[in-house]
């Protein structure tokens, strides 16, 4: 199978890592896909780390990697409305540092970062300070989210003409060192709820990802693998995308959540099963080393 | 009437002069919104405390429902008599904070403690009803990664709270990782309108944030839900073939008043339109017929006229 195969989209979290503790053999696994003269790259949902945050973790976890091999959501939600928005004037953005690095980096100016704490009477929280270059509010992770922070996005919102793009729809986010917190897809359901509109979305099981990396590298689909550890996401965007998809068991679906798909014989459902599967990532070193 | 609403058909008719006197005839029972109904913010429709003394001295039955669960019901009765309408008491007001405390004293009675996202409404009610509560009370420095969450929580209850936090979110769906603890919302309206017609968030987003962290429904006080009605119902002695319930918000009120069996009136001086009435009429899809008002009035104000005789 790998023979057949030039280039790796690795999922992260539940993939090769889960919290700050990598996955045993998962670094031998990329670093021998490398040597073997595989092009690897790493994908994720999570928008709290910047291309250089996310490839400073792996070279410390002894994974083989560079900024340019990272596709992580702030980078590519900057992309994304580069790209495809291709947006003119402010964002109001209700993300992290990362995300505003990000935009920065593509030359797109934000406003709302940080902590934002209520102040003053009802009249006041309505007639909020409007930034009058604000075309688009964007949301992602954000620690900090506030009413206030979804007051000022449903006060932009108002103006039918403003944009409204989310980085990704995962109701929980893993934490370094086990814990997992409410995700992305809880922060943007309440705008959405707010504005009584729907978000465009940037992240899986939306095809953008691998549109951002196939662009920048001319990846050839039929010669792609995605290892991953979700089906409904994952696994759908590899069907998508004519991707060949590898499932690990060593996150969060199981093989009895594949066979439950496979056998519903609902197309959509169908969608979601993987070409492969093995237990661990690890599973892939004696191919590698033989 | 009755016999076509069994039919599911609406009337959505605008009524005025003599057959608003046949329908305050035939009616015991008035239950009214409040935002866009009677008042305004801080202003009374004009001519509404007129109505609501009137009904009262001709011996009708009037009654508040609310969604509104920023204040405490005696701070209610301020509001009431501040703008003019001085016959209000107290045992004639329901708001969703009032019943969300009901509910956990008489109908889930609540062992343990309530984790609460709302304001003082909500509080003081809990705190009224005897039932023990916790939030706010995170150090200014807690943060999602060292927050202690407290024993013996055995109901989350989300309301509208302006000092929502993501650390007040990440709690609430620690707590509701037990599936014995109770999952409650006020209301789940999406944005209220202030005096001037601009809008804020409502409870709504906030439910709907805790609901996709946790994956579980919450169970909603407020209208459309039926419970305010039991509510009622549990004091006072109701007929719901004699009662009208009057309101400005077609997804909320008249929904309200369907599940309930009770006849609908819309009044135009709030949220919905007389546009948006007749287009769920019209539509193909029968569930849309629950928001349709059996009347519409332009304002409550049309029911003076029939007063004087």
């Amino acid at each position: 199978m790998l023979d057949s195969v030039d280039n790796v989209l690795i999922d992260c979290d539940g993939v090769i890592w889960r919290g700050d503790q990598a996955i045993p053999g998962s670094p031998d696994v990329i670093n021998l896909l490398k040597k073997n003269g595989k092009k690897v790259f790493f994908v994720t949902n999570n928008s709290t780390k910047t291309r250089k945050m996310y490839a400073d973790k792996l070279a410390l976890m002894g994974f083989n990697a560079t900024d340019d091999d990272v596709f992580g959501m702030a980078y590519c939600s900057a992309m994304y409305l580069k790209k495809v928005s291709k947006l003119q004037g402010k964002v109001y953005l209700i993300g992290s540092n990362a995300m505003r690095q990000e935009l920065e980096k593509v030359g797109i100016q934000q406003t709302g970062v940080g902590p934002d704490p209520i102040s003053g009477v009802q009249m006041d929280w309505a007639n909020v300070p409007l930034d009058p270059e604000v075309k688009t509010v964007v949301v992602g992770f954000d620690e900090h989210f506030s009413y206030m922070k979804l007051n000022r996005a449903l006060q932009y919102l108002n103006n039918p003409d403003c944009l409204l793009v989310g980085t990704n729809t995962d109701t929980r986010l893993p934490l370094e060192g086990g814990k997992a917190v409410p995700g992305t897809g809880c922060i943007l359901k309440a705008v959405e709820t707010a504005a009584q509109r729907q978000a465009q979305t940037v992240g899986k099981p939306n095809h953008f990802t691998y549109d951002c990396v196939a662009s920048q590298f001319g990846l050839d689909s039929a010669r792609c693998l995605m290892v991953v550890d979700r089906l409904d996401t994952d696994i759908l965007l590899g069907s998508n995308c004519g991707l060949k998809t590898l499932l690990t068991l060593t996150g969060v679906s199981t093989v009895a959540d594949a066979e439950a798909h496979q056998e519903s014989g609902c197309p959509e459902r169908v969608g979601m099963v993987p070409d492969y599967y093995v237990e661990s990532i690890a599973e892939l070193l004696p191919a590698l080393q033989g | 009437m009755a016999g076509a609403r069994a039919f599911g058909f609406k009337g959505c008719r605008k009524i005025g002069g003599s057959q608003i006197r046949n329908l305050l005839n035939a009616k015991d029972f008035f239950l009214f919104d409040c935002d866009g109904v009677i008042w305004h913010g801080e202003k009374a429709i004009i001519g509404a405390p007129k109505v609501v003394s009137s009904l009262i001295k001709h011996g009708k039955n009037v009654f508040f429902v609310t969604n509104n669960c920023t204040r405490p019901r005696e701070n209610y009765v301020n509001k009431f008599y501040r703008l003019g309408f001085t016959d209000v008491m107290q045992e004639q007001i329901f708001s969703s904070s009032y019943c969300s405390a009901l509910y956990l004293r008489d109908v889930a009675k609540v062992q343990g403690k309530v984790y609460v996202i709302g304001g003082e409404g909500v509080r003081n009610e809990l705190l009224q009803a005897g039932i023990p509560f916790v939030g706010d009370e995170d150090a200014p420095d807690g943060t999602i990664f060292n927050c202690a969450l407290a024993s013996d929580v055995k109901a989350v209850l989300v309301g509208h709270d302006d000092k929502f936090t993501f650390l007040k979110l990440a709690k609430a769906s620690c707590y509701l990782r037990d599936p014995d603890c109770l999952f409650l919302a006020t209301d789940v309206d999406p944005w209220h309108p202030l005096q001037d017609g601009r809008i804020l968030p409502g409870s709504g987003c906030l439910t709907s944030a805790l609901e996709v962290a946790t994956g579980r429904k919450a169970m909603v006080i407020g209208k459309p839900s039926p419970f305010m009605f039991e509510c009622i119902s549990s004091q006072f002695r109701v007929d719901p073939a004699q009662c009208l319930m009057v309101g400005d918000r077609l997804e909320t009120d008249m929904l309200f008043g369907a599940n309930c069996g009770l006849d609908t009136m819309l009044t135009l001086t709030g949220i919905s339109q007389m546009k948006t009435a007749q287009e769920y009429r019209d539509s193909d899809h029968s569930a849309n017929q629950s928001f349709v008002p059996d009347y519409v009035v332009d304002t409550i104000a049309d029911f003076l006229p029939a007063f004087e005789d």
